[in-house]
């Protein structure tokens, strides 16, 4: 042929593989996620938290028979920080707030990981088919989906954990019936947007098969968004269930932080600041750490800073 | 700056064959990768109403160097590393009032005297009495009145360069109010020794300096609301010309209508009416032509020569398509790797190719007379210009590459009358002077 | 056609040529243009409008015009991406099977359906056996204009091209990176460019790497649909010149879409000219650069300009009137009329043409109140005032409307305010034979 090699490089003795290729480029993007200081510190947080999460029983005697519901010293109600034995001091109930603290981020986590988990799932698969269907079947999902977002988030999610009553388990249930419509939109835009590309097309006339081109061509390069939603919602997602805990449709008593902010709420005319700020302030980190990472991601995943690399 | 038609008198400008210099232009990104040196040191002279074709590859920088005569540079990323814009602005011709006489050599244009010596001839403008810019070096207020006014600037996609929002008649009138607001005044009858509020909220609604009073006013108060209607329609005929002359049908209708309702072609009519609303000295036409159809592209090159020639304007003519280039300019530059490596009349680049860089482009256009399949191609791509050593940009794609190419940049010199080239093989004695920079 | 020794002449090749290795009939896509709340479709868009050829083994066909033909429509409807509202596409039909197909089409419509059945069941895109489809998926592949849209940036070259012989399991393994190593070699590339991904390449390797991918199957034909429009000239020499090399030692059929003559002109041995989604003429390379029939093919061509001419004067620009009409409402007769310059009165002059040149006036059109048509060629437009009628009308006599249009006019009358007016009904103009290998669709016969 008469234009043979034409980037002229030597070829490279040592062997290239595409596993090392794919590690070398998720290296890349991972010194691109934390060049971002911000980035760093959300991500120092998070692992702060989750840190507290699964060192609960060591960090304090859990309680018993159930671990997550608040221990009551009922000869020390409403000390202050610094009380021996009560170092954040303790409720109007005689719960301690520490130990609240420290339970509380157990259950935010739970209620973080299932509902977007959960959420982002269901979003994902109706989005999908939205989006790859089209026609007929995209027209009604997305009607539906209309119709969940006309009604604001928080107030959809309060009347159906008011419907179900109260308790922890049916905050998770009402927040899972509200938050996949978000990722169902963005998943249908993005695969409506993505199908667009050539490469799409190349595989068809290949001859892959729709599930096959779904799997490898759209779906990866339709995620981005999603992932950077999610891990905002995974803040959010806290604030939500707190608000909602706060105004009492959750069990009265459980480790958790809206719980405890509500519970501490009483005492802040009177002095006692210690029972709402602590588990405030944990919230108030937990929304700052997911937003910051979120932030980075997306930063980090643009399409735009990849192709300028 | 000054654009008044008057101040000629007495004036012994002597005219100079150059409208604008680029010299020694350096125009750089910073990158993740280092400095990219997009523009690295051109010069090129452009004649007094000569079209000037500047041809060459993606990422030569033809682009950045046209952009940098309006200063319309991401400026983040971008850096002015260095050299100048020389250019001299025109003005209309004392002699005949832009008609054209004997003084003028009949282009109704002269250069504008020089405001130190009032065209004597002094240090300032090195003896020829012009009023010589530094286009890199002016003030943003300078620049903005230079833009549109005596530099327009002709996009590629006519498509972004207009603002969907708006229709077609208010993106024009924009420019006329930007810069032509005393001549819209006077034509709708107002002094401009005329003083009180009526004309001061006029000219303050002519010149787009206007207050909420003076909207309110002249939406509510009669008088000034007819003063007000016989501006604006000064202002429509002012745009229906502009675009008539562009040869679109119905320019009124056109006026009213908005940039997606209109054709390809169309929307490029109406950019070079946008250009050439001001009767610009110097049109830059960024691949103008490049998002047409072949038989659009025709009428709309046809358009511009005619145009250019009534009006003498000088152009610069951006492309990558050297057929197009072959037709419409009167000289050439031929870039590579943010370089001019040759430049000359167009019948001495056609005809008489000298850089092998322009020798290998000309080959690899395929014509009438190439056999299919042997098409003269350059091997390998655009070198990445980023931090560049001093060699010849061209070497590593080179057929005819010895030891000097790699050792030092070679510089434009003559090898006719008019036709320089930046080659080791022309000038094989070539000294190292870039080296010592 | 330039290279005499390799390439056969047109006689030869119509003789020589075995069948062909894809045939359209009749093909069209329409795209609903649909309005208003309810989305009701409120009309169509013919891009592309009843088109037959056949690609030849081993030829590079050319299909020309300008944006908005439909000529990318119709490359993707040869590949199969998209299905035809209409028409049929047939896949490898020898010699004998495309004169049944030429003779069943021959058939007035009512018989031939009859006739086109064992056609169809063998040979049909849309109907033959799955064995046969996922035959003619491996034997017709594309080449995009986009490199940077046309591969995957989250896959590594070795998946990008070893894909294909992957989903048809034809390799695997140690196997699979030698067969893409090979074909990387055969576009240039080399065992080094396995492990990267798309954006490390530029412009030209990507293009590269979408032909890669395209031979790795051995197909018969390639699709490419403007595969250099977006490459430098450099660059693009590169690729045809590869182009060309893979051809001659593959007997590959490209069909070539491209808006740019002066590369068909290379490139093709025979050219399809496509205006608002017909084929308007087709023929021999040389036969339409050196005597087109159709005036539109010859637009085309004086307006490419072209670097071999040696004196720029000579070179006319060559420039057509007008836009393009909207494709939702083709022109009557021939598409072209409205802005050929050698139209006749009997080139489907019709009352759309009155409102086109109107919209060029100023007034006219605004107090023009309504139209009514009694059919394409005949009704009556209402002004707001008698003045504006009689100018019209005026206008219509004078020079300022084309000679042909005014002959067209059979009757022109004004009543008050309104105007009546008709011209002389004309059918669509049929393809017809020019020469040999050779038709255009255009009423001047002996151009």
């Amino acid at each position: 042929m008469a234009n043979t090699n034409i980037e002229g490089a030597p070829i490279r003795r040592r062997q290239d593989s595409a596993l090392r290729v794919r590690l070398r480029r998720g290296g890349e993007l991972l010194g691109l996620i934390l060049s971002n200081p911000t980035t760093v510190f959300g991500l120092i947080l998070i692992f702060g938290m989750l840190g507290m999460a699964l060192f609960a029983p060591w960090l304090t005697q859990a309680n018993t028979p159930d671990p997550y519901q608040m221990p009551r010293d009922w000869g020390a109600l409403r000390m202050p920080p610094g009380t021996p034995g009560h170092p954040l001091g303790t409720t109007n109930t005689g719960g301690d707030v520490l130990y609240g603290v420290i339970w509380g981020s157990r259950t935010s986590l739970q209620l973080s990981i299932v509902v977007v988990g959960v959420t982002v799932v269901i979003g994902t698969a109706i989005g999908s088919i939205a989006g790859m269907v089209g026609g007929k079947v995209d027209e009604i999902l997305m009607r539906i989906v209309d119709v969940f977002l006309s009604i604001p988030e928080l107030i959809f999610a309060l009347a159906i954990a008011a419907i179900l009553g109260p308790s922890f388990t049916n905050i998770i249930l009402s927040l899972c019936l509200v938050f996949w419509v978000k990722y169902a939109r963005i998943m249908r835009a993005q695969i409506i947007l993505v199908k667009q590309n050539d490469y799409v097309d190349a595989a068809r006339v290949i001859g892959d098969s729709r599930l096959n081109i779904y799997f490898r061509d759209i779906l990866p390069n339709a995620a981005t968004p999603l992932v950077v939603q999610a891990t905002l919602d995974m803040g959010a997602i806290v604030l939500i269930g707190a608000t909602l805990s706060f105004i009492g449709l959750s069990e009265s008593g459980i480790a958790e932080w809206g719980v405890l902010v509500s519970e501490g709420q009483a005492g802040i005319a009177s002095g006692r600041w210690w029972a709402s700020t602590f588990p405030g302030l944990m919230i108030f980190l937990w929304a700052l750490a997911f937003n910051l990472l979120g932030d980075g991601l997306r930063d980090a995943l643009d399409p735009r800073t990849e192709s300028r690399r | 700056m000054s654009i008044s038609k008057t101040d000629t008198t007495g004036a012994q400008t002597v005219a100079p064959a150059t409208i604008a210099s680029v010299r020694g232009l350096k125009v750089h990104f910073r990158s993740k990768a280092g400095r990219v040196h997009a523009v690295d040191g051109v010069d090129f002279d452009v004649r007094d109403g000569e079209t000037l074709g500047l041809v060459g590859e993606t990422g030569c920088g033809k682009s950045v160097t046209g952009r940098a005569f309006l200063r319309l540079l991401p400026v983040p990323p971008g850096i002015l590393a260095g050299g100048s814009v020389m250019f001299r602005p025109q003005t209309s011709c004392g002699g005949c009032g832009g008609e054209g006489c004997a003084q003028c050599g009949g282009s109704g244009r002269r250069p504008t005297p020089c405001p130190t010596c009032r065209g004597q001839g002094c240090p300032d403008c090195q003896g020829t009495g012009a009023e010589t810019l530094d286009l890199l070096k002016v003030s943003d207020k300078q620049m903005r009145g230079i833009r549109g006014d005596r530099i327009a600037m002709i996009f590629q996609d006519p498509g972004k360069a207009l603002n969907p929002t708006l229709t077609i008649g208010e993106q024009l009138g924009e420019v006329f109010l930007q810069h032509r607001s005393v001549d819209l005044l006077e034509e709708a009858g107002i002094d401009s020794g005329e003083s009180g509020f009526q004309a001061g909220a006029l000219r303050r609604l002519a010149g787009q300096r206007d207050r909420r009073t003076d909207r309110m006013a002249a939406a509510l108060w009669p008088p000034l609301r007819r003063r007000a209607q016989s501006v604006r329609q000064a202002l429509d005929n002012r745009i229906a010309a502009a675009l008539g002359e562009t040869q679109i049908p119905n320019p009124r209708n056109i006026m009213r209508s908005y940039p997606h309702e209109l054709s390809g072609g169309m929307r490029q009519r109406v950019m070079i009416a946008q250009a050439l609303a001001c009767d610009p000295d110097l049109i830059i036409a960024d691949e103008p032509t490049t998002a047409l159809d072949v038989t659009v592209q025709a009428r709309i090159l046809d358009l511009i020569g005619q145009l250019q020639a009534k009006r003498g304007s000088s152009v610069i003519y951006i492309s990558h398509d050297l057929s197009v280039v072959r037709r419409i300019c009167d000289r050439v530059a031929v870039m590579y790797a943010g370089r001019v490596v040759e430049i000359g009349e167009t019948d001495q680049i056609f005809n008489d190719p000298r850089h092998p860089y322009t020798k290998g482009l000309l080959a690899a256009v395929p014509t009438t007379r190439t056999p299919r399949g042997k098409l003269a191609a350059i091997p390998g791509s655009v070198p990445e210009l980023v931090d560049p050593k001093p060699s010849c940009r061209f070497a590593d794609r080179c057929a005819q590459v010895h030891a000097a190419c790699t050792a030092s940049d070679p510089i434009l010199s003559a090898v006719n009358p008019g036709h320089d080239v930046a080659c080791f093989l022309e000038h094989p004695t070539s000294p190292k002077t870039e080296a010592a920079e | 056609m330039t290279d005499m020794s390799r390439l056969p002449t047109p006689e030869q090749a119509s003789e020589a040529a075995s069948g062909s290795v894809l045939s359209l009939r009749g093909i069209s896509k329409h795209f609903p243009i649909r309005a208003g709340a309810l989305q009701r479709v409120v009309g169509h868009v013919r891009a592309v409008d009843g088109v037959s050829f056949d690609i030849r083994p081993g030829e590079t066909l050319g299909l020309v015009g300008e944006s908005g033909c439909g000529k990318t429509t119709l490359g993707r409807l040869a590949s199969g991406l998209l299905s035809p509202t209409s028409g049929g596409s047939y896949f490898n039909l020898d010699t004998a099977a495309l004169s049944k197909l030429n003779a069943a089409y021959a058939l007035p419509e009512d018989a031939r359906a009859a006739a086109l059945a064992p056609l169809e069941a063998a040979h049909g895109i849309a109907t033959m056996p799955k064995a046969a489809q996922s035959r003619f998926r491996r034997n017709c592949q594309m080449v995009f204009q986009d490199s940077f849209s046309s591969l995957n940036p989250r896959h590594l070259v070795i998946d990008i091209v070893g894909r294909p012989l992957r989903v048809h399991k034809e390799a695997s393994g140690e196997a699979l990176t030698e067969r893409v190593v090979e074909l990387l070699e055969q576009v240039g590339l080399g065992r080094q460019h396995l492990y990267r991904y798309p954006h490390q390449f530029s412009g030209g390797q990507r293009q590269r790497i979408s032909i890669a991918r395209a031979l790795a199957l051995d197909p018969e034909l390639i699709i490419l649909d403007e595969p250099t429009s977006a490459l430098d000239v450099s660059v693009q020499a590169q690729i045809l010149n590869l182009l060309n090399d893979l051809q001659a030692e593959r007997n590959l059929a490209y069909l070539f879409v491209t808006h740019d003559l002066s590369v068909v002109e290379h490139m093709a041995d025979r050219i399809v000219t496509m205006y608002l989604g017909r084929v308007v003429e087709a023929g021999p390379t040389r036969t339409l650069f050196d005597a087109a029939a159709h005036p539109y093919t010859r637009a085309l061509i004086a307006a490419k300009p072209d670097l071999a001419v040696d004196d720029p004067q000579v070179a006319k620009f060559a420039a057509l009137d007008g836009s393009i009409p909207d494709p939702a409402r083709p022109p009557r007769g021939c598409h072209f009329h409205t802005r050929c310059p050698v139209a006749t009165p009997n080139c489907g002059w019709e009352l759309d043409d009155i409102v086109r040149l109107l919209e060029r006036s100023e007034d006219l059109f605004e107090s023009l109140s309504d139209v009514s048509r009694h059919s394409d060629f005949a009704g009556e437009l209402a002004f707001e005032d008698e003045g504006s009628a009689e100018r019209l009308a005026q206008a219509l006599r004078s020079d300022a409307t084309p000679a042909s249009m005014r002959s067209a006019m059979e009757s022109l009358t004004v009543d008050g305010r309104t105007l009546r007016v008709r011209f002389q009904e004309v059918g669509e103009v049929q393809l017809s034979d020019r020469g040999p290998d050779h038709i255009a669709a255009c009423v001047i016969k002996d151009a």
